[in-house]
């Protein structure tokens, strides 16, 4: 039995007078991958932004409860949000790279932290993220073009070599793959099998086969609230709950 | 006359739809078609066809007939022997003519006066009626075309569209005609000044001094004379001063403007916003005469105070003074435009920075910024250009000598400017001067047409980009 | 430098940059304020005029009129001899050189404004009766605190002998200060003291209305066509890119071109608000459209193709239904299209209408000036009267525009119908 990383209890979030997420009670384990599914706007997304306080750049988004990581209060006031993003990544759902060049991008993230002090650091950091993020062999020769100019693909594993490039212990990944074809799909998926060695990543997902091909662990939301949760294969082929049973057989969602 | 042949026009017009409209009446009864619009359509074609020709051709007379028949009427007065040297006194001649004609002259009235407003009686009679005539005509001639075409036409409603949709035509090419305009009466007195005055002398000289070109007709003049006027048109110093002024402006513009965008667009809570966009776009709306009066009762003799305690000499017209007012004006334009731009930023960029761990300052200046670059380039080119163009400000808070000079504390003047200073009061159409005018005019729009050229590709790619 | 450290220096840097912001804005709404403020205390003295309390006794002898004479004969009579022989009783003088001292405390309609009160009532031959007169430029300033008294005298336009009358008449309440009727009634003025807007406001009046009647239609019916019906090709392009590039030509250009066109080859009349109002329309057409395309571009597809869908034209669907939407938009850029016309001062410059013009223009062809041009005449003036007035006509200038921009942003917001 693995570590619990992230541990959240009564956590509920509100934007305005809706309130999105009612008591999730939740743990993530070190190392291992989770898959968050439900169907839209259940609180997936919402529940993992609340993880790197992403959520703070909503204005009208509020957020109760407890959620720790390693013990410490993540929606402690007092926390420096910077430091604790520092140390939890996120991967959109649309790949996101700046208008800079391929190197710019990557060495973003440490430059601003103060990793990679020299240029041969820096060198060192942005070859060994494009090499974690398998996109190395694929760029190396043309870093100084823009992150644009790259495929869709090609951009999502830009911006997970951008999550890497700063050493963080967890990776959020929002969707990685809706706006993917199959075959950049496949890559990213086998992606994830590799980067869990090192990380703790939590996955949102809309396709089942995915949860089941990269996950551990597997929960399942519906209308903010967490509804069951457990080993991946165990939630696959005997959920407990009657709701989750009726959508992963594909009854509604 | 011209108001009752208007309101002729409309009564035939109001007869005529109705007409038009119990006509129909007649022919879906008689011929058996299935009318294919309403009645009223015919209404409307009709009137189309009565006024619009009449209309049309009674502006174009309008506008021809005074110019026509001052020159008969010039002519005329100098085959009887009247004497003019020049156009003014051509001109002076005319007006005593019309006078006369009105019963408003007092001078002494001699032969060739008395004859000549005889003839203009004459003629102002000839063209009224010819004019008269010939509206009716072709009132007649369109209203029977007209009513042809409705017969046996069971779609009127589609060609009174096809004439409205030409109406709607022609006044979107108005703004073809301006700019023809702009360029046409620009071109047509340049042409002229740079007949007399090297274009090279022009827009390389150091020195403007156009109160040195006296010389009254550039048809006739002398070897010294052109000497004298060689090097009183030359454009350097005033360019110098436009963008010396323009760039004090921008000093101040860029930094506040810019600012107020990034706080707006990035920090400042709904309620903020919502309060200090409106006042700080007061000062856009603020008529730049006001800002003229503040700069030159306020600010100048301020700063020259300023400058006495502090044992500086500052001019009461410095470029300071100018520049500054200047910039307070077009603080709004980058703010404003800055702040769309920045907004248009997709906040996906943001979130991506935010995940690594970056603060709000960093994602602005390396991302956001980055991003809505060259956006933000084109509204400051809009801003300059603004400025440069700028005039009451400078005509009331900005010097008359053109000084080559980088000292801001110094006075210097500017294109626009020296345009008011030359055309303000009575102009002679035919000197230098007059025409030198015109040429800074050109100049002028050409700089500004290169500038907004720029400024709008920039932010229409910027658009495109994030679309 | 240990990781603690570099944080804190990234908040310090963090808090500096949004403080630039915030000062900025600040800066910025400084201006705003300092500028209003400026303006409004040198111009709110102007809506007083200061008045002598004079006792005016209609001597038979000097009048050469009889009472209930007609009004004719009142006008054609002078009253110059009443007037004098008045005036310098109002303050014990020794010499005719204190007289004619005493005489310049009042303005130089002093006179009209006795023939005026006969003028209301015609039987005041062998009466005496207190009149409120207008007191000269000097004596106004003076009076409202504009004017320093402690100059030496060489320096000061008023001299000792005046400040004692001056002191007299406040001593014995015989000063005071009135409702200006003239700064509203009058034409230009060579002397402040008499000198008003009322000239410019028709002037701008006729202007404007000039400007809406022209570029109105105008501009409605080119949006309507670009945004409806032109087909995409390059003539529609052109038109485009004339419009973008109108819009943002310098004011002064269309003033040169005003000169050349409108004067110098149609040679319609100088200085009239006919020709500014034709000069500002060419000038506002572009700066309307752009908003008119805007709003007419802002009613969805969908309300055209429902219209089209029940056997409209393309015509009907576009005026019955797409018009009337767009309306509200459309009107709310015209008003601050007028409101930008209001104000613009360089090209009626240009066009003559800095003429002095004591008349109050009674048609648009009559010679006449404008709010804002007024501004910039009455600035070069050295009198401090002027200063007061200048600023008291921007008062005016700038309260028409905020109505108008009220206007605007409440038409906008009251009946502008949002589509999500």
């Amino acid at each position: 039995m693995s570590n619990i990383k992230i541990k959240s209890k009564n956590l509920n979030v509100y934007y305005g007078d809706k309130q999105a997420l009612f008591d999730v009670n939740l743990d993530l384990n070190e190392k291992e991958v989770t898959a968050l599914i439900g169907p839209s706007g259940c609180g997936k997304s919402t529940f993992i932004r609340c993880i790197n306080r992403m959520n703070d750049v909503i204005d009208i988004c509020k957020v109760t409860g407890n959620i720790e990581m390693d013990g410490m209060n993540i929606n402690d006031k007092d926390l420096d949000v910077v430091s604790l993003r520092e140390r939890v990544g996120m991967v959109f759902q649309k790949p996101n790279p700046f208008p800079k060049s391929i190197y710019d991008n990557i060495s973003y993230g440490p430059k601003i932290h103060g990793k990679g002090e020299t240029k041969s650091e820096l060198d060192q950091i942005v070859e060994n993220s494009l090499k974690k993020s398998a996109l190395w062999e694929e760029v190396k020769d043309r870093l100084d073009e823009p992150g644009t100019s790259l495929s869709g693909g090609q951009q999502q594993r830009l911006c997970i070599a951008r999550a890497i490039s700063v050493n963080p212990e967890v990776i959020l990944m929002d969707e990685p793959c809706s706006a993917l074809d199959p075959i950049a799909t496949a890559k990213i998926e086998e992606l994830i099998d590799e980067l869990k060695k090192t990380y703790t990543i939590v996955i949102v997902t809309h396709s089942m086969a995915q949860a089941v091909r990269v996950s551990q662990k597997t929960g399942f939301f519906h209308l903010g609230k967490l509804i069951e949760v457990g080993k991946t294969e165990k939630i696959f082929k005997n959920p407990d709950n009657k709701m989750t049973q009726d959508y992963i057989t594909g009854r509604f969602g | 006359m011209n108001i009752v042949l208007i309101f002729l026009i409309t009564i035939f017009s109001v007869s005529l739809f109705f007409y038009g409209k119990s006509k129909t009446k007649t022919i879906s009864l008689k011929d058996n078609i299935k009318l294919n619009a309403l009645p009223k359509f015919y209404g409307y074609y009709l009137v189309l066809w009565c006024s619009i020709p009449a209309l049309v051709f009674l502006l174009v007379w309008s506008l021809f007939e005074p110019v026509i028949i001052k020159s008969i009427i010039i002519e005329t007065a100098a085959n009887q022997g009247a004497i003019f040297s020049d156009k003014n006194e051509a001109n002076l001649i005319y007006e005593k003519i019309k006078a006369i004609h009105l019963g408003t002259y007092f001078g002494d009235i001699d032969s060739i006066l008395r004859e000549s407003a005889l003839a203009y009686a004459k003629f102002i009679n000839l063209f009224t009626n010819s004019k008269v005539v010939l509206i009716f005509g072709i009132i007649i001639a369109s209203v029977i075309y007209s009513l042809k075409k409705i017969k046996n036409n069971n779609k009127a409603r589609d060609d009174v569209e096809v004439i409205l949709k030409g109406l709607l035509f022609v006044s979107s090419l108005i703004a073809i005609l301006t700019t023809l305009g702009i360029i046409f009466s620009l071109l047509f007195e340049s042409i002229k000044f740079f007949s007399v005055i090297n274009i090279f002398d022009y827009l390389f000289g150091t020195n403007w001094s156009p109160q040195r070109a006296f010389v009254r007709d550039a048809s006739s003049i002398t070897a010294a004379e052109f000497e004298e006027l060689k090097d009183a048109f030359g454009f350097i110093p005033l360019i110098a001063g436009t963008s010396f002024i323009a760039f004090i402006a921008m000093l101040v513009a860029v930094p506040i403007g810019l600012f107020s965008g990034i706080y707006m667009a990035e920090y400042a809570s709904i309620k903020v916003r919502r309060i200090s966009k409106p006042i700080i776009e007061i000062l856009a709306g603020i008529p730049t005469v006001v800002y003229g009066f503040f700069a030159a009762l306020t600010v100048g003799p301020f700063f020259r105070q300023v400058g006495e305690n502090l044992g500086l000499t500052v001019s009461s017209e410095s470029a300071l003074a100018a520049g500054l007012i200047m910039g307070i004006m077009i603080i709004p334009y980058v703010s404003s435009l800055s702040d769309d731009v920045i907004n248009s930023v997709p906040q996906s960029l943001r979130d991506g920075s935010y995940a690594v761990g970056a603060t709000k300052s960093e994602t602005i200046k390396q991302v956001v910024i980055p991003a809505a670059l060259p956006g933000i380039i084109g509204s400051v080119l809009l801003a300059v250009s603004r400025a440069i163009g700028e005039t009451m400000i400078v005509v009331m808070a900005a010097g008359l000598a053109a000084n080559l000079t980088i000292n801001p504390l110094e006075s210097t003047t500017t294109i626009t400017t020296q345009i008011v200073m030359i055309l303000v009061g009575d102009q002679e159409f035919d000197s230098p001067k007059t025409q030198s005018a015109f040429a800074l005019g050109l100049t002028l729009f050409i700089a500004t047409l290169i500038l907004n050229y720029i400024a709008q590709r920039a932010v229409k790619k910027y658009r495109e980009k994030y679309d | 430098m240990t990781k603690e450290e570099r944080l804190k220096k990234r908040h310090r840097a963090e808090k500096r940059f949004r403080f630039y912001g915030l000062t900025s804005i600040f800066v910025a709404l400084l201006f705003v304020v300092i500028l209003v403020q400026n303006i409004f205390s040198k111009g709110s003295s102007a809506f007083k005029k200061t008045v002598i309390t004079t006792e005016v006794f209609f001597d038979q002898e000097l009048l050469e009129i009889q009472n209930g004479a007609s009004q004719e004969e009142i006008m054609e009579a002078d009253f110059y001899d009443i007037m004098i022989e008045n005036l310098i009783k109002a303050y014990p003088a020794k010499d005719r050189d204190e007289e004619d001292e005493l005489l310049k405390l009042f303005s130089g309609d002093a006179e009209i404004e006795i023939k005026k009160a006969f003028l209301n009532d015609n039987n005041l031959i062998g009466k005496t009766i207190t009149l409120d007169l207008t007191a000269s430029d000097d004596i106004d300033q003076l009076h409202k605190g504009n004017y320093p008294r402690d100059l030496p005298e060489e320096r000061r336009r008023i001299s000792d002998f005046q400040l004692v009358i001056y002191d007299y008449f406040v001593e014995n309440k015989k000063i005071n200060k009135n409702f200006n009727n003239y700064f509203f009634n009058n034409g230009d003025s060579r002397d402040p003291e008499l000198a008003g807007i009322g000239g410019a406001l028709v002037g701008s009046f006729y202007s404007i209305l000039i400007c809406l009647l022209l570029a109105f239609p105008v501009a409605v019916l080119a949006s309507i066509y670009l945004e409806e019906f032109a087909p995409k090709n390059k003539i529609t392009d052109f038109i485009e890119i004339n419009i973008n590039n109108l819009a943002a030509v310098p004011s002064i250009v269309y003033g040169l071109l005003a000169l050349q066109i409108l004067l110098a080859t149609i040679q319609l009349p100088r200085s009239t608000p006919l020709v500014a109002g034709i000069t500002l329309a060419l000038m506002t057409l572009p700066r309307i459209i752009i908003p008119c395309r805007a709003s007419l571009k802002a009613v969805p597809p969908s309300i055209r193709e429902g219209a089209l869908a029940v056997g409209a034209s393309k015509f009907q669907s576009v005026f019955h239904h797409v018009v009337p939407l767009a309306l509200p938009g459309t009107l709310s850029g015209t008003i601050i299209g007028l409101a930008q016309a209001l104000g613009e001062t360089a090209p009626l410059i240009l066009i003559g209408m800095v003429a002095f013009v004591v008349d109050i223009p009674s048609s648009p062809v009559d010679p006449s000036s404008s709010l804002p041009v007024q501004v910039y005449l009455w600035s070069e003036s050295a009198e401090r009267g002027f200063v007061e007035k200048t600023s008291a006509t921007i008062m005016m200038l700038l309260s028409f525009l905020i109505v108008m921009n009220f206007i605007a942003v409440y038409l906008r917001q009251k009946f502008e119908k949002r589509w999500n």
